[in-house]
Protein backbone atom coordinates (compact mmCIF):
# COMPACT_ATOMS: atom_id res chain seq x y z
CA UNK A 1 0.00 0.00 0.00
CA UNK A 2 2.78 2.39 0.97
CA UNK A 3 4.61 1.48 -2.16
CA UNK A 4 1.51 2.10 -4.25
CA UNK A 5 1.02 5.51 -2.67
CA UNK A 6 4.58 6.59 -3.34
CA UNK A 7 4.19 5.14 -6.84
CA UNK A 8 1.15 7.27 -7.60
CA UNK A 9 2.82 10.30 -6.06
CA UNK A 10 5.69 9.71 -8.39
CA UNK A 11 3.26 9.41 -11.28
CA UNK A 12 1.64 12.64 -10.18
CA UNK A 13 4.98 14.38 -10.17
CA UNK A 14 5.85 13.07 -13.60
CA UNK A 15 2.46 14.21 -14.80
CA UNK A 16 3.06 17.76 -13.65
CA UNK A 17 6.41 17.83 -15.42
CA UNK A 18 4.83 16.44 -18.56
CA UNK A 19 2.03 19.00 -18.53
CA UNK A 20 4.46 21.84 -17.89
CA UNK A 21 6.55 20.65 -20.82
CA UNK A 22 3.51 20.32 -23.05
CA UNK A 23 2.38 23.83 -22.10
CA UNK A 24 5.76 25.14 -23.33
CA UNK A 25 6.37 22.98 -26.36
CA UNK A 26 2.91 21.94 -27.62
CA UNK A 27 4.63 18.80 -28.83
CA UNK A 28 1.99 16.55 -30.48
CA UNK A 29 3.83 13.40 -29.37
CA UNK A 30 3.71 14.59 -25.81
CA UNK A 31 0.01 15.25 -26.18
CA UNK A 32 -0.52 11.70 -27.45
CA UNK A 33 1.25 10.42 -24.38
CA UNK A 34 -0.93 12.50 -22.08
CA UNK A 35 -4.04 11.26 -23.86
CA UNK A 36 -2.99 7.64 -23.42
CA UNK A 37 -2.23 8.25 -19.75
CA UNK A 38 -5.76 9.47 -19.14
CA UNK A 39 -7.83 7.17 -21.27
CA UNK A 40 -8.88 5.28 -18.15
CA UNK A 41 -10.48 8.43 -16.80
CA UNK A 42 -12.48 8.78 -20.02
CA UNK A 43 -13.49 5.12 -19.92
CA UNK A 44 -14.55 5.44 -16.31
CA UNK A 45 -16.70 8.50 -16.96
CA UNK A 46 -18.14 7.18 -20.23
CA UNK A 47 -19.11 3.99 -18.40
CA UNK A 48 -21.36 6.04 -16.13
CA UNK A 49 -23.53 6.97 -19.12
CA UNK A 50 -23.73 3.48 -20.53
CA UNK A 51 -27.36 2.68 -19.82
CA UNK A 52 -28.64 5.50 -22.01
CA UNK A 53 -28.45 3.23 -25.00
CA UNK A 54 -25.36 4.42 -26.86
CA UNK A 55 -22.42 2.05 -27.45
CA UNK A 56 -19.64 2.56 -24.90
CA UNK A 57 -17.06 2.94 -27.67
CA UNK A 58 -18.93 5.94 -29.08
CA UNK A 59 -19.10 7.54 -25.65
CA UNK A 60 -15.38 6.93 -25.11
CA UNK A 61 -14.64 8.54 -28.47
CA UNK A 62 -16.52 11.76 -27.73
CA UNK A 63 -15.06 11.70 -24.22
CA UNK A 64 -11.59 11.60 -25.79
CA UNK A 65 -12.38 14.85 -27.62
CA UNK A 66 -13.14 16.40 -24.24
CA UNK A 67 -9.91 14.98 -22.87
CA UNK A 68 -7.84 16.46 -25.71
CA UNK A 69 -9.48 19.87 -25.21
CA UNK A 70 -8.73 19.66 -21.50
CA UNK A 71 -5.10 18.72 -22.12
CA UNK A 72 -4.71 21.68 -24.46
CA UNK A 73 -6.09 24.13 -21.92
CA UNK A 74 -4.69 22.71 -18.69
CA UNK A 75 -2.18 24.73 -16.72
CA UNK A 76 -0.65 22.63 -13.93
CA UNK A 77 0.81 25.67 -12.22
CA UNK A 78 -2.68 26.70 -11.06
CA UNK A 79 -2.67 23.88 -8.58
CA UNK A 80 -5.70 21.96 -9.84
CA UNK A 81 -5.44 18.21 -10.34
CA UNK A 82 -5.77 17.32 -13.99
CA UNK A 83 -8.55 14.75 -13.39
CA UNK A 84 -10.57 17.42 -11.57
CA UNK A 85 -9.96 19.88 -14.36
CA UNK A 86 -10.72 17.45 -17.19
CA UNK A 87 -13.83 15.75 -15.79
CA UNK A 88 -16.32 18.57 -16.53
CA UNK A 89 -14.92 18.90 -20.06
CA UNK A 90 -15.13 15.16 -20.74
CA UNK A 91 -18.61 14.78 -19.21
CA UNK A 92 -19.73 17.94 -21.01
CA UNK A 93 -18.69 16.44 -24.32
CA UNK A 94 -20.54 13.19 -23.58
CA UNK A 95 -23.72 14.97 -22.50
CA UNK A 96 -23.62 17.22 -25.54
CA UNK A 97 -23.40 14.11 -27.67
CA UNK A 98 -26.70 12.88 -26.22
CA UNK A 99 -28.26 16.29 -26.61
CA UNK A 100 -27.16 16.74 -30.22
CA UNK A 101 -28.45 13.33 -31.15
CA UNK A 102 -31.88 14.41 -29.90
CA UNK A 103 -31.66 11.16 -28.06
CA UNK A 104 -35.00 11.61 -26.35
CA UNK A 105 -36.76 10.85 -29.61
CA UNK A 106 -35.05 7.51 -29.86
CA UNK A 107 -35.66 6.34 -26.34
CA UNK A 108 -38.87 4.54 -27.17
CA UNK A 109 -37.01 2.54 -29.79
CA UNK A 110 -34.28 1.52 -27.36
CA UNK A 111 -36.83 0.49 -24.78
CA UNK A 112 -38.89 -1.20 -27.42
CA UNK A 113 -35.93 -3.25 -28.60
CA UNK A 114 -34.94 -4.24 -25.10
CA UNK A 115 -38.56 -4.94 -24.27
CA UNK A 116 -38.92 -7.24 -27.25
CA UNK A 117 -35.68 -9.00 -26.40
CA UNK A 118 -36.95 -9.40 -22.84
CA UNK A 119 -40.26 -10.91 -23.96
CA UNK A 120 -38.42 -13.30 -26.23
CA UNK A 121 -35.98 -14.29 -23.51
CA UNK A 122 -38.86 -14.78 -21.09
CA UNK A 123 -40.64 -17.07 -23.49
CA UNK A 124 -37.55 -19.10 -24.28
CA UNK A 125 -36.64 -19.45 -20.62
CA UNK A 126 -40.17 -20.44 -19.76
CA UNK A 127 -39.88 -23.26 -22.26
CA UNK A 128 -36.49 -24.51 -21.11
CA UNK A 129 -37.15 -24.10 -17.40
CA UNK A 130 -40.76 -25.26 -17.43
CA UNK A 131 -41.71 -22.27 -15.24
CA UNK A 132 -41.77 -18.49 -15.61
CA UNK A 133 -38.18 -17.17 -15.31
CA UNK A 134 -37.10 -14.72 -12.63
CA UNK A 135 -36.01 -11.19 -13.52
CA UNK A 136 -32.43 -12.19 -12.70
CA UNK A 137 -32.60 -15.04 -15.19
CA UNK A 138 -34.02 -12.80 -17.92
CA UNK A 139 -31.37 -10.15 -17.23
CA UNK A 140 -28.64 -12.77 -17.40
CA UNK A 141 -29.95 -14.04 -20.73
CA UNK A 142 -30.10 -10.49 -22.14
CA UNK A 143 -26.68 -9.56 -20.81
CA UNK A 144 -28.33 -6.50 -19.26
CA UNK A 145 -28.56 -5.37 -15.66
CA UNK A 146 -31.64 -6.22 -13.63
CA UNK A 147 -32.36 -2.52 -13.47
CA UNK A 148 -32.35 -2.13 -17.26
CA UNK A 149 -34.40 -5.28 -17.71
CA UNK A 150 -37.07 -4.13 -15.30
CA UNK A 151 -37.13 -0.69 -16.83
CA UNK A 152 -37.55 -2.07 -20.31
CA UNK A 153 -40.28 -4.45 -19.21
CA UNK A 154 -42.08 -1.73 -17.28
CA UNK A 155 -41.72 1.25 -19.60
CA UNK A 156 -41.37 -0.64 -22.84
CA UNK A 157 -44.88 -2.06 -22.64
CA UNK A 158 -46.35 1.18 -23.93
CA UNK A 159 -44.27 0.88 -27.07
CA UNK A 160 -44.44 -2.83 -27.52
CA UNK A 161 -44.89 -4.01 -31.05
CA UNK A 162 -45.15 -7.69 -31.84
CA UNK A 163 -44.77 -9.46 -35.14
CA UNK A 164 -47.95 -10.99 -36.53
CA UNK A 165 -45.90 -14.09 -37.20
CA UNK A 166 -44.70 -14.38 -33.62
CA UNK A 167 -45.47 -17.80 -32.26
CA UNK A 168 -47.98 -18.01 -29.50
CA UNK A 169 -46.92 -20.21 -26.63
CA UNK A 170 -49.75 -22.68 -26.62
CA UNK A 171 -50.01 -25.27 -23.89
CA UNK A 172 -51.04 -27.88 -26.41
CA UNK A 173 -49.03 -29.59 -29.12
CA UNK A 174 -50.08 -27.04 -31.70
CA UNK A 175 -46.97 -24.86 -31.61
CA UNK A 176 -47.37 -23.52 -35.13
CA UNK A 177 -50.00 -21.05 -34.00
CA UNK A 178 -49.02 -17.48 -34.70
CA UNK A 179 -50.45 -14.28 -33.33
CA UNK A 180 -52.12 -13.55 -36.67
CA UNK A 181 -54.33 -16.61 -36.20
CA UNK A 182 -55.90 -14.96 -33.19
CA UNK A 183 -56.75 -11.74 -34.93
CA UNK A 184 -60.14 -11.36 -36.54
CA UNK A 185 -60.56 -10.19 -40.12
CA UNK A 186 -62.15 -6.87 -40.86
CA UNK A 187 -65.86 -7.22 -40.21
CA UNK A 188 -67.55 -6.53 -43.54
CA UNK A 189 -70.97 -6.10 -41.96
CA UNK A 190 -69.61 -2.97 -40.25
CA UNK A 191 -68.85 -1.32 -43.56
CA UNK A 192 -72.36 -2.11 -44.86
CA UNK A 193 -74.13 -0.59 -41.86
CA UNK A 194 -74.63 2.63 -43.77
CA UNK A 195 -76.24 0.75 -46.65
CA UNK A 196 -78.69 -0.91 -44.25
CA UNK A 197 -80.26 2.44 -43.56
CA UNK A 198 -81.05 2.77 -47.24
CA UNK A 199 -82.33 -0.80 -47.42
CA UNK A 200 -84.73 -0.17 -44.56
CA UNK A 201 -86.49 2.66 -46.31
CA UNK A 202 -86.43 0.76 -49.61
CA UNK A 203 -88.11 -2.23 -47.97
CA UNK A 204 -90.87 0.04 -46.74
CA UNK A 205 -91.58 1.02 -50.31
CA UNK A 206 -92.18 -2.59 -51.42
CA UNK A 207 -95.67 -4.07 -51.52
CA UNK A 208 -96.45 -6.28 -48.51
CA UNK A 209 -96.01 -9.61 -50.28
CA UNK A 210 -92.68 -8.70 -51.86
CA UNK A 211 -91.48 -7.41 -48.52
CA UNK A 212 -92.57 -10.62 -46.78
CA UNK A 213 -90.59 -12.71 -49.29
CA UNK A 214 -87.44 -10.64 -48.89
CA UNK A 215 -87.66 -10.71 -45.09
CA UNK A 216 -88.31 -14.47 -44.96
CA UNK A 217 -85.65 -15.31 -47.49
CA UNK A 218 -82.81 -13.03 -46.43
CA UNK A 219 -83.47 -12.14 -42.81
CA UNK A 220 -84.97 -15.40 -41.56
CA UNK A 221 -82.87 -17.58 -43.85
CA UNK A 222 -85.88 -19.53 -45.11
CA UNK A 223 -85.70 -21.51 -48.34
CA UNK A 224 -87.92 -20.68 -51.28
CA UNK A 225 -90.10 -23.72 -50.64
CA UNK A 226 -90.50 -22.79 -46.96
CA UNK A 227 -91.56 -19.31 -47.97
CA UNK A 228 -93.94 -20.83 -50.53
CA UNK A 229 -95.54 -22.94 -47.83
CA UNK A 230 -95.77 -19.96 -45.47
CA UNK A 231 -97.45 -17.71 -48.05
CA UNK A 232 -99.42 -20.58 -49.54
CA UNK A 233 -98.14 -19.98 -53.06
CA UNK A 234 -95.99 -22.05 -55.42
CA UNK A 235 -92.24 -22.03 -55.20
CA UNK A 236 -92.03 -20.79 -58.79
CA UNK A 237 -94.17 -17.88 -57.78
CA UNK A 238 -91.90 -17.12 -54.81
CA UNK A 239 -88.92 -17.16 -57.15
CA UNK A 240 -90.56 -14.75 -59.57
CA UNK A 241 -91.77 -12.39 -56.81
CA UNK A 242 -88.38 -12.49 -55.19
CA UNK A 243 -86.60 -11.50 -58.41
CA UNK A 244 -89.05 -8.71 -58.96
CA UNK A 245 -88.65 -7.51 -55.36
CA UNK A 246 -84.86 -7.52 -55.65
CA UNK A 247 -84.99 -5.54 -58.91
CA UNK A 248 -87.36 -3.15 -57.21
CA UNK A 249 -85.04 -2.75 -54.21
CA UNK A 250 -82.03 -2.20 -56.42
CA UNK A 251 -83.81 0.55 -58.29
CA UNK A 252 -84.98 2.23 -55.11
CA UNK A 253 -81.56 2.15 -53.51
CA UNK A 254 -79.76 3.38 -56.63
CA UNK A 255 -82.15 6.31 -56.81
CA UNK A 256 -81.46 7.18 -53.21
CA UNK A 257 -77.73 7.39 -53.73
CA UNK B 1 -48.99 18.46 -7.65
CA UNK B 2 -49.74 21.71 -5.85
CA UNK B 3 -47.78 20.92 -2.69
CA UNK B 4 -44.70 18.84 -2.01
CA UNK B 5 -44.87 15.06 -2.12
CA UNK B 6 -42.29 12.98 -0.31
CA UNK B 7 -41.10 9.48 -1.08
CA UNK B 8 -38.81 7.60 1.29
CA UNK B 9 -36.78 4.52 0.54
CA UNK B 10 -34.37 2.66 2.81
CA UNK B 11 -32.00 0.15 1.24
CA UNK B 12 -29.13 -1.97 2.54
CA UNK B 13 -25.83 -0.22 1.80
CA UNK B 14 -24.73 -2.88 -0.69
CA UNK B 15 -23.98 -2.72 -4.43
CA UNK B 16 -26.88 -4.95 -5.47
CA UNK B 17 -29.39 -2.46 -4.04
CA UNK B 18 -28.04 0.62 -5.80
CA UNK B 19 -30.05 -0.39 -8.86
CA UNK B 20 -33.22 -0.42 -6.74
CA UNK B 21 -32.56 3.18 -5.70
CA UNK B 22 -31.86 4.16 -9.30
CA UNK B 23 -35.10 2.57 -10.50
CA UNK B 24 -37.12 4.31 -7.80
CA UNK B 25 -35.51 7.64 -8.67
CA UNK B 26 -36.34 7.07 -12.32
CA UNK B 27 -39.99 6.81 -11.39
CA UNK B 28 -39.88 9.78 -9.04
CA UNK B 29 -37.95 12.08 -11.39
CA UNK B 30 -40.44 11.23 -14.12
CA UNK B 31 -43.06 13.06 -12.05
CA UNK B 32 -41.16 16.29 -12.81
CA UNK B 33 -41.33 18.18 -16.12
CA UNK B 34 -37.84 16.91 -16.98
CA UNK B 35 -36.56 15.68 -20.32
CA UNK B 36 -35.33 12.13 -20.61
CA UNK B 37 -31.71 13.28 -20.35
CA UNK B 38 -32.47 15.28 -17.22
CA UNK B 39 -34.19 12.31 -15.60
CA UNK B 40 -31.16 10.20 -16.46
CA UNK B 41 -28.84 12.85 -14.99
CA UNK B 42 -30.71 12.75 -11.68
CA UNK B 43 -30.67 8.99 -11.70
CA UNK B 44 -26.93 8.92 -12.35
CA UNK B 45 -26.27 11.46 -9.59
CA UNK B 46 -28.24 9.42 -7.05
CA UNK B 47 -26.46 6.28 -8.21
CA UNK B 48 -23.12 8.01 -7.58
CA UNK B 49 -24.18 9.11 -4.11
CA UNK B 50 -25.27 5.56 -3.24
CA UNK B 51 -22.17 3.98 -4.77
CA UNK B 52 -19.90 6.12 -2.68
CA UNK B 53 -21.82 5.24 0.45
CA UNK B 54 -21.42 1.58 -0.49
CA UNK B 55 -17.69 1.98 -1.03
CA UNK B 56 -17.29 3.50 2.42
CA UNK B 57 -19.57 0.98 4.12
CA UNK B 58 -17.38 -1.99 3.28
CA UNK B 59 -19.00 -5.14 4.65
CA UNK B 60 -20.89 -3.44 7.48
CA UNK B 61 -24.63 -3.59 8.08
CA UNK B 62 -25.07 0.00 6.96
CA UNK B 63 -28.21 1.36 5.34
CA UNK B 64 -28.95 4.14 2.91
CA UNK B 65 -32.06 6.29 3.25
CA UNK B 66 -33.22 8.13 0.14
CA UNK B 67 -35.79 10.87 0.72
CA UNK B 68 -37.16 12.48 -2.43
CA UNK B 69 -39.27 15.62 -2.27
CA UNK B 70 -41.17 16.56 -5.37
CA UNK B 71 -42.75 19.98 -5.69
CA UNK B 72 -43.70 22.09 -8.72
CA UNK B 73 -40.36 23.92 -8.71
CA UNK B 74 -37.76 21.38 -7.77
CA UNK B 75 -36.82 17.83 -7.02
CA UNK B 76 -34.72 17.41 -3.88
CA UNK B 77 -33.18 14.05 -3.13
CA UNK B 78 -31.33 13.40 0.11
CA UNK B 79 -29.14 10.34 0.22
CA UNK B 80 -28.15 9.59 3.81
CA UNK B 81 -25.98 6.72 4.99
CA UNK B 82 -25.05 5.68 8.52
CA UNK B 83 -21.39 5.04 7.76
CA UNK B 84 -19.19 7.19 10.05
CA UNK B 85 -17.09 9.76 8.23
CA UNK B 86 -13.47 8.81 7.83
CA UNK B 87 -14.19 5.13 7.28
CA UNK B 88 -11.67 3.62 4.87
CA UNK B 89 -12.85 3.55 1.27
CA UNK B 90 -12.91 0.21 -0.43
CA UNK B 91 -11.54 0.46 -3.95
CA UNK B 92 -14.18 -0.64 -6.41
CA UNK B 93 -12.89 -3.30 -8.75
CA UNK B 94 -13.40 -1.36 -11.96
CA UNK B 95 -11.62 1.72 -10.61
CA UNK B 96 -8.33 0.13 -9.56
CA UNK B 97 -6.61 1.37 -12.69
CA UNK B 98 -7.80 4.90 -11.95
CA UNK B 99 -6.57 4.70 -8.38
CA UNK B 100 -3.20 3.55 -9.67
CA UNK B 101 -3.23 6.67 -11.87
CA UNK B 102 -3.62 8.72 -8.70
CA UNK B 103 -7.26 9.67 -9.34
CA UNK B 104 -9.55 10.03 -6.33
CA UNK B 105 -12.80 8.41 -7.44
CA UNK B 106 -14.75 9.68 -4.42
CA UNK B 107 -13.83 13.23 -5.40
CA UNK B 108 -14.63 12.39 -8.99
CA UNK B 109 -18.08 11.16 -7.99
CA UNK B 110 -18.80 14.39 -6.14
CA UNK B 111 -17.63 16.35 -9.16
CA UNK B 112 -19.85 14.28 -11.43
CA UNK B 113 -22.88 14.96 -9.22
CA UNK B 114 -22.20 18.69 -9.40
CA UNK B 115 -22.16 18.55 -13.17
CA UNK B 116 -25.39 16.54 -13.32
CA UNK B 117 -27.70 18.44 -10.95
CA UNK B 118 -28.15 22.09 -10.00
CA UNK B 119 -27.04 21.89 -6.36
CA UNK B 120 -25.02 19.42 -4.33
CA UNK B 121 -24.52 19.69 -0.58
CA UNK B 122 -22.46 17.09 1.20
CA UNK B 123 -22.49 16.94 4.99
CA UNK B 124 -20.24 14.30 6.56
CA UNK B 125 -20.38 13.56 10.27
CA UNK B 126 -19.81 10.86 12.87
CA UNK B 127 -23.27 9.40 12.37
CA UNK B 128 -23.01 9.29 8.60
CA UNK B 129 -23.03 11.34 5.41
CA UNK B 130 -25.89 13.16 3.73
CA UNK B 131 -25.74 14.12 0.08
CA UNK B 132 -28.46 16.59 -0.85
CA UNK B 133 -29.13 16.85 -4.58
CA UNK B 134 -31.41 19.52 -6.05
CA UNK B 135 -32.63 19.76 -9.59
CA UNK B 136 -34.88 22.66 -10.54
CA UNK B 137 -37.82 22.36 -12.88
CA UNK B 138 -37.36 24.23 -16.17
CA UNK B 139 -39.01 27.67 -16.31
Amino acid sequence: MAQKTSGSDGAQEDLETLFARYLRTRDPQLRDRLVLMHQNLVRYLAGKFMNRGEPLDDLVQVGMIGLINAIDRFDASRGTKFSTYATPTIVGEIRRYFRDKAWSLKVPRRLQELNQAASKAQEELRRTLGRPPTIQEVALRLGASEEETLEAMELGNAYDTVSLDSKMSGDGENTATSLADFLGAEDDSLTTIDAYGDLDSALDALDPRERAIIVHRFFSDMSQSEVAKQLNISQMHVSRLQNRALQHLKRLMNNDS
Amino acid sequence: MSQADTVELVIPCRPEYVGVARLAVLGIASRMPFSYDEVEDVRLAVGEACTHAVERAGSSEAKIKIVSTVDPHSLVIEVTDDVPAGAPVAAPVDDTQLLADGVDTQGLGALLMEILVDEVKIAAGQSGTTVRLTKYAPE
